[in-house]
């Protein structure tokens, strides 16, 4: 009887979340060591709290200590962010407990800033440093003619595929969406299980990366409010381009690297995955036994001209109340503007990194293991990709709501009772409804 | 006089005594939270320009609690809730009373074999039952869909139709036994000589079931409906873990407990989710009060 929970008080059980909120907040203490804004010195070293989910992260901060002095590094492996990541970094910044680092992705960043999460960074960011990364990776991290965060890795959309299972059956790699549903329908004729592709009703940044692709441009800032525009023409384009796929079966539906996806791709019957640079590392590890039999291809565009969007990409920013900042963007440049930071990573084999600082691209080429894609030259290509990414594209401060909506309807459309285009107006909607609950300034 | 009034003077204190553990934790871990709640619930994060000045807490009055109730995921929560309640009470209460009579009954063989295994499941922690709930409903993984493929029966558990029907049945199978053991324990209490009585008057056994154990266990059958509504309220686990791992149509705000859990952890809302959980509560109170009076009533008349 006493382990049950209906005997527990409703209204008590019913705030819970506020009460741990509560019980944070009251535990909660200062950062232990304060009045070290400095950078430290090899006698009394600067300690940094790390939290991060990156592949290869442990690697890299191991690297950063046994080369440093002056700053000690203690890294967290937190869940990925949309795993709740991003919650127990609001959280821990919320109650004051937060680590002095942590790893946000481009699309979440604007929010954490709205926030208040996050400090400026710009004091310590060089123009040396900043002139270093893809202009598109510097945009997208500096808002409201701020510094944020410092970029870490640029994600191009890429297509990878099952090279034996493409070749064996005469189906050629698509360059175009159109061919892409061709190639889906050849594949279904020749073997009725495979699919080339899947749709991740859990993952909204594809579809965005898609829509981002085609010339979209969900979030304008003019002058101080924001112009939110989800029904262009490449948004339903691409809409209905999926709406297309899912109802004609022409795509597997599985949550992104779920036990059930996994079990497809190891079976055969998904025989290509619609990611980014950093799914090649993914790819290699989770599939061992297939060495060999994949490639990577530019994702295919609407037109053959090459354009991409991105999908997901890592920045490393300094939360609000650390008071080591300049310890924190230091050891944080070096992670992704040094050949040491960025071989550290991506020699064990677990990352497939492509770095935001283009001169890096030589040593993460070389530092990768690419034996598992034949050999292929895969940095050469995330290049050419990187190059090709839209740069009209910025992110909106509500991130969080946008992105949550449009997960929980993408969830219903597989079943049929929403369409694609029905999620992005709900996600459209609960975004306006949410920037105007915030006092901001919005049309659309 | 003046002895009697030492003696309730100490009899006072020593209760002091007893009683002050209690009323600090219940202070800490139940009053202050909930005012803490309240509070948090009279103020928004507003901020100004494009939103990237960080954001500013400000007092709002009853803000929050009218975007909750004008917000139609919140409203929702609550018909899904009220769904959920129509489908699981009568499945639950009756299974359980069906198998605890079966139990009861002269048919039974090997009680405390069955007991224990159908209180079993109830052993296992809500969050693990979803877990492997999840995993039996995956098309591709489950043998339970493959079969249920082979056999004709293509059911989408992930589907917007099979969203209610998928968690239900995981409550089921977790509450199920644990209700069962509490209908057993009530009917093991009825007086023999009662049953005796009714055998000799020549009442077979589905009418000394129906005519003598079900009224005479009806106090029961209050409470477990009792606590029944009130878990419901707060069903949260399953359909989150629903939510998360499996790509179904169960949205983060398909019942309002998950709502305020998303307002706060998916949307920094801490304002608007403190208001949701404060709205929940308050129904709670009140549907613990009607079914409260109800049972009651009907206990007294019987």
């Amino acid at each position: 009887m006493s382990r049950s929970w209906t005997r527990s008080n409703a209204a008590a059980s019913a705030l819970s979340a506020v009460t741990a909120l509560a019980l944070l907040t009251a535990c909660g203490g200062g950062d232990g060591d304060s009045s070290d804004a400095g950078k430290g010195t090899a006698d009394k070293p600067v300690s940094l709290t790390f939290w991060a989910w990156q592949k290869g992260s442990k690697d890299v901060v191991d690297a950063f200590n046994a080369s440093h002095k002056n700053i000690r590094v203690k890294f967290e492996e937190i869940p990925s962010g949309n795993a709740g990541g991003y919650a127990k970094i609001s959280n821990a910044v919320k109650a004051g407990n937060a680590p002095d680092l942590v790893a946000v992705e481009y699309p979440m960043l604007p929010e954490f800033v709205s926030q208040g999460a996050l400090q400026d960074i710009g004091p310590y960011l060089t123009d040396d440093v900043r002139r270093k990364f893809l202009p598109q990776a510097v945009d997208l991290t500096t808002l409201g003619g701020k510094s944020w965060a410092v970029p870490f890795d640029a994600a191009p959309q890429t297509y990878f595929y099952r090279k034996d299972f493409f070749e064996k059956n005469r189906i050629e790699v698509p360059k175009t969406w159109a061919e892409f549903r061709t190639a889906a329908q050849k594949a279904k004729e020749a073997d009725p299980k495979a699919r080339i592709a899947t749709f991740m009703p859990d993952d909204p940044t594809t579809f965005e990366a898609m829509a981002w692709q085609a010339g979209a441009q969900w979030f304008k800032a003019e002058g101080d409010t924001w112009k939110l525009n989800t029904s262009d023409a490449a948004t339903d384009k691409v809409a209905d381009y999926w709406q297309g796929l899912i109802d004609d079966k022409l795509v597997q539906t599985a949550v992104s690297f779920s036990p059930e996806w996994t079990a497809a791709l190891k079976d055969g019957s998904t025989v290509g995955y619609l990611g980014a640079s950093w799914g090649a590392g993914v790819l290699k590890s989770t599939l061992p036994d297939q060495s060999g039999k994949w490639g990577i291809a530019p994702v295919p565009t609407w037109d053959g001209k090459p354009a991409s969007g991105m999908l997901g990409g890592s920045t490393w920013a300094v939360t609000k109340g650390s008071d080591k900042a300049a310890a924190a963007v230091e050891f944080a440049t070096w992670m992704s503007t040094t050949e040491d930071g960025v071989r550290a990573r991506i020699a064990p084999g677990t990352s497939s990194a492509f770095p935001a600082d283009v001169s890096l691209r030589p040593a993460a080429k070389k530092a990768f293991d690419a034996g598992f894609y034949g050999g292929q030259d895969i940095y050469g290509l995330f290049d050419a990709a990187g190059a090709s990414i839209n740069p009209r594209w910025s992110w909106g401060p509500t991130t969080g709501t946008t992105n949550t909506t449009l997960k929980d309807q993408f969830g219903k459309v597989p079943g049929g009772s929403v369409t694609v285009k029905g999620a992005v107006e709900a996600a459209h909607d609960a975004t306006v409804a949410e920037l105007k609950k915030r006092g901001l300034k919005v049309e659309g | 006089m003046a002895a009697k009034a030492r003696t309730s003077r100490r009899t006072g204190a020593a209760a002091g005594v007893l009683l002050a553990p209690f009323f600090v934790l219940f202070t800490a871990v139940t009053v202050v939270p909930i005012g803490y709640a309240l509070w948090l619930s009279l103020f928004t994060e507003k901020q100004s320009g494009l939103g990237f000045g960080g954001a500013e807490s400000v007092f709002s009055g009853l803000d929050n609690y009218t975007a909750a109730l004008g917000d139609r995921a919140f409203r929702d929560g609550f018909w899904i809730l009220l769904g959920y309640c129509a489908v699981y009470i009568p499945l639950m209460v009756g299974g359980a009373l069906a198998l605890a009579l079966l139990l009861d009954s002269g048919l039974a063989r090997a009680r405390r074999f069955f007991q224990l295994a159908l209180f079993l499941p109830h052993a296992v922690p809500g969050i693990i039952a979803a877990l492997i709930w999840v995993y039996l409903y995956t098309p591709g993984l489950s043998p339970v869909v493959r079969a249920m493929d082979s056999g004709g029966i293509g059911f989408s558990f992930f589907s917007s139709g099979g969203s209610l029907p998928s968690v239900v049945n995981i409550a089921l199978w977790e509450w199920l036994g644990y209700n069962m053991v509490i209908f057993y324990a009530a009917l093991q209490a009825i007086d023999r000589s009662v049953l005796e009585a009714a055998t000799v008057d020549g009442a077979g056994a589905w009418r000394t079931a129906f005519s003598i154990k079900i009224p005479l266990v009806r106090a029961s059958l209050g409470m477990v409906a009792l606590f029944t509504v009130i878990g419901s309220l707060q069903l949260f686990t399953e359909p989150l873990i629903l939510n998360q791992g499996s790509g179904s149509a169960v949205t983060s705000t398909w019942t309002p407990t998950m709502y305020a859990y998303t307002a706060a952890f998916a949307r920094n809302d801490y304002g608007l989710a403190a208001a949701a959980a404060v709205l929940l509560a308050l129904a709670a109170a009140l549907l613990s009060f009607a079914v409260t009076r109800l049972t009651t009533r009907k206990g007294a008349r019987a």
